[in-house]
């Protein structure tokens, strides 16, 4: 156990100690978070749609696309100088390595909501939610559930023959769209302004969705784990 | 054997059709309309079937990841292909019956989004394994997306319940006919994805044969 | 002299630090490696010559335990490098034409980083004399991706021998390096060898590969059709054409 923490610890301070000097992922994602909700403030304004159903929508797309962007991104940093290798040859378990890569991932996006959900709410013009602790939470679950599945594809990037690593986020993106689906019907649980009053209304419980989601999180990072030894060896 | 089988899957197929658009014909719960309403002998076979393709997706993963043998990739990738294929008939059978329906060629609703969700999925792992060259790398990292996915499509199903729906819940069936005829409908889509992923793998293992791709 | 085609085997063969037996590689239709054996003794230094895209680097990376054979094990001190790799790995340093290391940390940042995963017990101390052995102790903390080429390449030294390993596989290391990064790779090696370290590297430049090697071997479709000691060739004949000396068998 002392080993995996230590391992684990050494590849997560290194990740993010590499991303705040390189400054390369978040920025980039925050930027596209900020942009995907501008623009559909500009187009509910255009089209006359009610904004608390936009700012649902918003909120949903840039997590979504900005949490495939962090997950393509983290394996960028073991391609250059073909530093993966280096780290393949440690005596370091490949599941203590997903484990890591996956925490880094997590956190990259919770710096991102932590930015981007007073944009929505500012943009949007919405009052702070009451069970803001619960939206916390949740959010936290989303981003467990999106990067156990980005961080297990990403190292196929290293692979791929195309230059386009939009392949990556075509393909995670069907798997990936269960865990964002949940997250907003929990909105709709949660925060009366921030969800949407179309046709797609949430009649279950709030727990059992919660319990949903972190179902979601167990099975695909066990999975993750199990599996990531596969993906990133040649 | 393969011609027995593609003979058995053809009569099949006459006779479930022609019980379908006779002895079986089908009154949906909700409305009383002229014959999109036989959809359902295609539509929820292909539902059945493109499940089933997942399923042997997740075998022939597990098995290629364990024995390391060409043959379970070439399984994996058929039978891929053949889920794409039943997904495609269900998405457009579905479409076809919701128009005249509801009038709608497509609506956001939860089964009608689980059901595009594994189309999607269908294509990303071709999408995938188009993607990679290397062979022996393709066959693994498709093995392991064929696993995911499969963990993936419960999910699908179970997020469709925390829902309201608008698709029909239930197909009412009031004869022995129309149950008949409905069975034979998803027996013989069955065998048909069955030849379908035998066909393929033939094709990809004489291709992998010429080829020389593994020594 | 040996005669044509004879491969001959190191002496210590019953306690070989690298056995390669019977390893078959094929990439699509190209088999590139066919069938090889290569069984190398402790403290001897051994150069691997082919011609580009023969597959030098390819049998590195399966030494290695990068790469996956088609056929064949690799044994690393004893350990199957596939199904030990928890053994063999520590024992290895692998030096290839990339670094290896993290651009956006600092030396001393890179090493303690490969320290700790290799748990390196005497890490700080292991990591200065380390620094000070290469010459890089006054870059230390300097940034990976703004050190030149040879800079770089001693701290890829630096973070190949950080665990202590018993066998160095450098795959082209003298690529771009000047005349002073050269002469101090082949120090860093033969003061390896010293210290009861055993080397396999490839090399295009057959001057520096006789100088810093003990041992020669040149790989040619898919065999090995030379390996001799280097006191053994005529060394003149060899680095003018290594690839004909090694086909006339002579």
């Amino acid at each position: 156990m002392n080993y995996f923490l230590l391992n684990f610890k050494a590849i997560f301070v290194k990740d993010i100690v590499t991303e705040l000097r390189a400054k390369q992922v978040l920025p980039t994602m925050i930027v596209l978070g900020m942009l995907i909700v501008w623009i559909l403030r500009i187009v509910s304004e255009a089209a006359s749609i009610e904004r608390t159903v936009m700012a649902s929508a918003a909120l949903w797309i840039a997590f979504l696309f900005a949490g495939l962007l962090v997950q393509e991104r983290s394996f960028a940093v073991e391609q250059q100088q073909d530093c993966i290798n280096a780290l393949l040859l440690t005596p370091v378990d490949v599941g203590t390595i997903f484990l890591s890569k996956l925490f880094v991932n997590v956190v990259m996006l919770c710096i991102f909501e932590i930015i981007i959900v007073p944009v929505v709410l500012f943009s949007f013009q919405l009052s702070i939610p009451d069970r803001w602790p619960a939206l916390i939470g949740v959010l936290l679950l989303g981003n467990i559930g999106i990067s156990s599945i980005g961080t297990l594809f990403s190292a196929t990037v290293q692979f791929s023959s195309s230059l386009l690593s939009i392949i990556v986020l075509v393909v995670l993106m069907p798997m990936m769209i269960p865990a964002t689906f949940t997250l907003l019907l929990i909105f709709g649980a949660v925060p009366k302004e921030l969800t949407g009053t179309g046709a797609l209304a949430f009649v279950g419980d709030f727990n059992t969705a919660v319990g949903y989601l972190i179902a979601f999180d167990v099975v695909f990072t066990a999975a993750g784990w199990l599996l990531f030894g596969f993906v990133v060896q040649e | 054997m393969r011609r027995i089988l593609l003979l058995i899957t053809f009569a099949l197929s006459l006779v479930s059709t022609w019980m379908a658009f006779t002895v079986g014909q089908v009154v949906p719960v909700e409305k009383n309309i002229t014959f999109e309403k036989n959809i359902v002998y295609v539509h929820v076979p292909s539902a059945i079937c493109s499940i089933l393709c997942f399923l042997v997706l997740l075998v022939a993963g597990i098995s290629y990841l364990v024995t390391n043998k060409p043959i379970w990739d070439y399984i994996g990738a058929a039978s891929a292909e053949a889920a794409l294929v039943f997904s495609t008939v269900l998405n457009a059978a579905g479409s076809i019956f919701s128009r005249p329906f509801w009038n709608t060629w497509w609506t956001p609703s939860p089964r009608l989004i689980s059901s595009a969700i594994l189309w999607f999925l269908c294509v990303a792992y071709l999408i995938l394994r188009a993607n990679i060259q290397n062979p022996r790398y393709r066959a693994r990292i498709c093995a392991v997306f064929g696993i995911i996915a499969f963990l993936d499509v419960p999910i699908i199903f179970i997020t469709a319940r925390l829902m309201t729906d608008q698709h029909i819940a239930n197909v009412e069936f009031e004869s022995a006919c129309q149950r008949a005829s409905f069975g034979l409908s998803i027996l013989s889509v069955a065998l048909l994805a069955a030849l379908l992923i035998w066909l393929k793998t033939d094709i990809l293992k004489s291709k992998a044969i010429f080829e020389k791709e593994f020594t | 002299m040996s005669t044509m085609g004879e491969i001959r085997k190191d002496n210590g063969t019953a306690n070989a630090v690298i056995s390669i037996s019977g390893v078959s590689k094929a990439f699509s239709t190209r088999l590139v490696l066919n069938n090889i054996d290569l069984e190398i003794g402790g403290t001897h230094s051994v150069c691997l010559f082919g011609v580009n895209g023969v597959g030098k680097s390819t049998l590195l990376r399966i030494a290695a335990g990068l790469l996956q054979p088609d056929k064949g094990v690799v044994r690393i001190c004893g350990h199957d490098i596939g199904r030990e790799p928890e053994k063999a790995g520590p024992q290895l340093g692998v030096i290839s034409h990339k670094s290896m290391v993290y651009p956006n940390l600092t030396a001393i940042e890179n090493l303690s980083f490969f320290a700790n995963l290799y748990g390196v017990k005497d890490g700080t101390t292991r990591i200065d004399k380390l620094l000070n052995d290469v010459g890089l102790f006054s870059y230390r903390f300097d940034r990976a991706g703004t050190l030149s080429r040879g800079l770089l390449q001693r701290l890829a030294i630096a973070r190949a021998l950080v665990h202590r390993p018993s066998v160095l596989l450098a795959d082209e290391p003298f690529t771009s390096l000047d005349g002073e990064a050269c002469r101090h790779l082949i120090l860093v090696l033969s003061d390896f060898v010293k210290n009861n370290g055993t080397i396999l590297m490839t090399a295009h430049d057959t001057k520096v590969g006789l100088k810093c090697c003990d041992r020669v071997i040149v790989l040619d479709n898919g065999t090995l059709i030379l390996d001799e000691m280097t006191s053994d060739i005529d060394i003149d004949g060899f680095a003018q054409d290594y690839l004909s000396y090694a086909r006339a068998g002579n």
